[in-house]
């Protein structure tokens, strides 16, 4: 519990309270000139806006000068410029800082803008979702959550390696039969095949893994009552009536709270990324200088 | 709409047999407080899945690049696509993986020794950031890192894992009593399993079913002891207990059995050996911790905690070891033989024969040994097969779209993205976990584990059932109801056949399928070792199919001719059995050959061997690079009969460099394959 709290504070509050900050009294919010190429398209203009400001940021909270990674990025580069200097580490830091080397180097750059990335998106305890939140949040996204529809199936199989030349005339003879068969099951019709049940419930994307598209595209005209085939598949050929169509549909919350829950919290992310991201470049006053 | 209670009436309708004992458990899977799935099958149904995953969360795959997290890994088993390294400097990934097919079940195994410590090092807020190993870790993170300083990196971090047991030590970064590290992986640990239960489809659907779980990665002397510890649910052990807390296993199953089994909060675990191809032969050897010989109790408790073992991964297949004259190998033993010994000489890729000791068929043997004089066979393991794939590519197996390990083998953490194979020619694709349950929830997978009704495969969803009793009818092939007719008459797969019941000799049945998207059957066989005495034995028969098919691959273009068999049965009687021996039985079932990954990708390559330059190739790969030319081109593909043809291997020392590539060849068509869990026969006391 400390630590993502500390964490808040040290990071993700000091960047979000920027906004209260700049929002109280735009006139102090800070100004930046932000270069880009002249035909620079609207969003590598945006990109290079956000990339500035969270650069900016992360120096006004002097990462740039305490971050770990950044510090000793820079004094191994001074090491590599300076490799016979005897002084220890600390002055060598300080001097790629009098240096302005953080100011340009790349992978300080990279880091700078991770940690205020990171800052962005933290989850303040105020804002984990509770469980109406996530009742709402189940129900307007139901398609995320969905199941897909099943159907369940009468199934006849003929086996190809057991009938061989006579499949095709089997099959015709089988089809017969079926249409004579009227409601009654299909029992001992068929050859057997591992896994294949007499009545199966199944999705149709389940079929096509099992016995390709040709069998899962009758089961997914979904028409009732009905023997319909033959469909090859690798196996041989396969009859198919479809008895019962289960729609898709959304489960219960309480089935599926840790999945709502994750996939809110995923969107939480992105909403505070925004709104911090959207208050940080109201407060700041840019200047977009087009260079060719 | 809640699961339906449906099934449940009709799960008591198949009585169970007295003649076997299967530990078959059909009226006897719990329903949850959600119920039972919309496709509850009383007569079990095949489900495929991956026991074998990492993710970034791994320190080897985090080392070696990988960004992709438990919830990616997740994401990929249901099919979507996921990012793999190398990363561009803006963090674009140059590569994608998608699974052609979803999975049924996944379990997450990432190696728990360094999970505190991975954190610990990239939290800026903690204690430990600024110490030198963790400056080395992150350093070798960066994206212009030196690759060879961040080679060094992983093996300094991969020792720690091959020390004695005795000197096993979390890093000194951990701080007093290692509570740092230890914090930070109850954190990490808990973040496991909470990705576990978001994944979970617990509606009555069942689409996916996730079981939390971790790697421990004991490597005294780099022989690799690992397992993969599966929880059956969200209640699990507070810590998952690493070689560092607990450098014996004897010490892990104490630990797991009164934290988890004995506790009373519905924690169910089991744990699976994996890669005992790569242990020296030590996975099975007859000594406990203290030195002394196996006990009944330690025998007894190792059969309870592992009831099923990994036969084929990356790294390797573990079933047998080729080799002339031997009484426990055949013909088709050498399917992804990988010439190593240990993690180390794999790492570094350093020829060293495999024992035989390692290998499973062998370790079948002693374990009848065991029992006979202990009472209890300490490896009577059931089949599984996974990938331990370290790109979170939970399940992707195909060949013919190998993206190379990420762990061990070759890093592809750099940029440019692989110009040759993406990894070492001796490391594969991985396989697949299949198991027969009642429907695709925890507690029907995890108690399918339990039984040891479980196959696995090289990969292609070979779908196989076994049953093995004392009278099933000639023509139980033809039977609609063959499964009913199993289980009432005898066992399935997994499954231990007591004393013969009368003067007639075991039956078995065998029915398989070919994988849709796969190739056809070639044939099966039944496998049989047995204890004549001491002495052990093993017989390979063909039961069903033909070896002499006709079927053919053109090893240039990787176009396959020949027979074509979607489904093969058989009901086949032991012809001779005796019934004072001990033996066993599995089915092993054969793809029609087809090319080994290498040589697909060869096939789609731009290469020419009048260009390869032997010398030129090994600088190339000292440097971490390659291209298809020189890999294709390396004796050790296969390719090369102008090179091979003629070479002698009854020396390799003593060749050309160049020649004795060809005596450590992968086999450049290979017969993708089914192995099931073997059925125990145990004569009377």
């Amino acid at each position: 519990m400390l630590r993502p709290l500390l964490h808040f504070f040290l990071i993700g509050g000091l960047l979000f309270g920027a906004k209260a900050i700049y929002a109280r009294n735009r006139a102090e919010g800070p100004e930046i000139e932000v270069r880009v190429a002249a035909d620079a398209s609207e969003a590598e203009v945006d990109n290079a806006v956000r990339e500035a400001i969270l650069l900016n940021e992360a120096r006004r909270y002097r990462w740039d000068r305490t971050d770990p990674v950044v510090y000793t990025h820079l004094v191994r580069n001074m090491r590599f410029i300076e490799p016979d200097s005897p002084d220890d580490d600390p002055t060598l830091f300080q001097r790629a800082v009098e240096m302005n080397m953080q100011a340009h180097d790349p992978i300080v750059r990279a880091r700078l803008l991770y940690r205020a990335g990171a800052a962005l998106e933290f989850v303040p305890e105020d804002r984990m979702p509770g469980r109406e939140e996530l009742e709402e949040h189940r129900r307007a996204h139901g398609d995320r959550f969905e199941r897909e529809g099943r159907l369940r199936f009468q199934h006849v199989f003929l086996s190809r390696s057991k009938r061989g030349e006579s499949l095709l005339s089997d099959a015709r003879e089988m089809r017969q039969r079926l249409s004579e068969l009227g409601d009654a099951a299909p029992t001992g019709l068929g050859d057997p095949l591992p896994g294949l049940r007499s009545e199966q419930f199944a999705t149709p994307s389940e079929l096509k893994d099992e016995y390709g598209l040709e069998l899962a595209k009758i089961v997914e005209e979904a028409i009732l009552g009905a023997w319909r085939g033959p469909a090859t598949s690798v196996y041989g050929l396969h009859f198919i009536k479809v008895i019962d169509v289960d729609p898709p549909y959304v489960p219960a919350l309480d089935v599926i709270a840790a999945e709502v829950r994750a996939d809110r919290l995923r969107e939480i992310r992105k909403e505070l990324r925004e709104e911090r991201m959207a208050a940080l470049r109201q407060a700041y006053r840019v200047q977009i200088e087009r260079s060719p | 709409m809640a699961r339906t209670f449906l099934g449940a009436l009709t799960v008591l309708t198949v009585s169970l047999s007295a003649i076997g004992c299967g530990n078959d458990d059909r009226a006897s899977i719990p329903v949850d407080e959600f119920g039972r799935c919309a496709d509850f099958e009383p007569l079990r149904q095949v489900y495929w899945g991956d026991t074998h995953i990492h993710t970034n969360l791994s320190f080897d795959a985090n080392m070696q690049g990988t960004r992709t997290s438990p919830e990616d890994a997740y994401d990929f088993a249901r099919g979507e696509a996921i990012s793999l390294q190398p990363y561009n400097e803006d963090g674009t990934p140059t590569r994608m993986a998608q699974i052609d097919r979803p999975l049924d079940f996944a379990m997450l195994s990432d190696h728990a020794e360094f999970l505190g410590t991975l954190k610990v090092c990239l939290d800026p807020t903690s204690a430990s950031y600024d110490t030198p190993q963790c400056e080395s870790y992150r350093a070798s993170l960066e994206f212009n890192a030196d690759p060879g300083a961040a080679e060094g990196v992983f093996i300094t971090v991969n020792v720690l894992l091959s020390l004695p047991p005795q000197e096993t030590r979390y890093p000194a970064l951990c701080g007093p009593g290692d509570a740092a590290c230890l914090e930070a992986g109850l954190d990490v640990w808990a973040g496991v399993v909470d990705a576990a239960q978001s994944a979970y489809d617990r509606s009555d659907r069942c689409q996916f079913t996730t079981l939390a779980g971790y790697e421990w990665s004991a490597g005294p002397g780099s022989a690799n002891l690992h397992r993969n510890i599966m929880f059956k649910n969200e209640n699990v052990t507070a810590v998952p207990y690493n070689y560092f807390d607990e450098p014996y296993v004897e010490g892990l199953w104490d630990r797991l059995r009164e934290e988890c089994i004995d506790a009373d909060t519905g924690c169910e675990v089991l744990t699976i050996p994996h890669n005992s191809n790569l242990s020296e032969g030590r996975y099975f050897e007859n000594e406990m911790a203290n030195g002394d010989v196996f006990t009944a109790e330690y025998v007894e408790a190792r059969n309870q905690m592992e009831p099923i073992i990994e036969i084929y991964q990356h790294k390797g297949a573990s079933e047998c070891l080729p080799r002339p004259g031997s009484a426990t190998a055949d013909e088709l033993c050498g399917f992804e033989i990988i010439p190593f010994s240990n993690l180390a000489w794999t790492n570094l890729e350093r020829i060293t024969p495999p024992d035989p000791k390692g290998f499973l068929r062998v370790a079948y043997g002693e374990g009848m040994k065991h029992e006979a004089s202990l009472g209890t066979n300490p490896f009577q393991y059931g089949i599984s097969a996974a990938t331990d794939t370290h790109v979170s590519a939970s399940g992707f197996v195909s060949e013919d779209d190998f993206k190379g390990h990420g762990g061990a083998g070759q890093p592809n953490r750099f940029l440019p993205p692989p110009q040759g194979f993406p990894d070492i020619e001796y490391l594969s694709p991985g396989g697949l976990t299949a198991v027969w349950a009642e429907e695709n929830a925890r507690d029907a997978i995890f108690s399918a584990i339990r039984r040891k009704e479980t196959f696995g495969t090289s990969g292609p969803r070979i779908l196989v059932r076994m049953f093995g009793g004392w009278d099933y009818p000639e023509d139980l092939c033809s039977a609609e109801d063959l499964a009913a007719q199993g289980y009432e008459g005898g066992v399935p797969m997994g499954g231990t056949l007591g004393p013969q019941p009368g003067p007639t000799s075991p039956v078995f049945v065998v029915s398989a399928k070919q994988d849709a998207a796969g190739a056809p059957l070639q044939r099966i066989q039944i496998v049989k070792g047995w204890l004549d005495g001491d002495d052990y034995q093993v017989k390979v028969y063909n039961v069903a199919g033909d070896k002499n098919n006709g079927a053919t691959v053109n090893l240039r273009t990787c176009d396959t001719q020949g027979a074509d068999s979607a489904d093969l049965c058989a009901v086949w009687q032991d012809p001779s059995f005796d019934s004072t021996q001990r033996a066993y039985y599995y089915a092993r079932v054969l793809e029609n050959p087809t090319c080994r990954w290498t040589t697909l990708q060869c096939s789609q390559a731009d290469y020419n061997c009048n260009e390869w330059d032997f010398e030129a190739c090994k600088a190339l790969k000292m440097n971490q690079e390659s291209s298809y030319t020189c890999d294709c081109c390396d004796p050790a593909i296969g390719l090369r009969p102008d090179i091979c043809d003629g070479v002698s291997c009854d020396d390799p020392g003593a060749l050309p460099e160049i020649e004795e590539r060809c005596c450590h060849q992968v086999e450049p068509a290979i017969q993708e394959r089914a192995w099931t869990s073997p059925i125990w026969y145990q004569p009377p006391r």
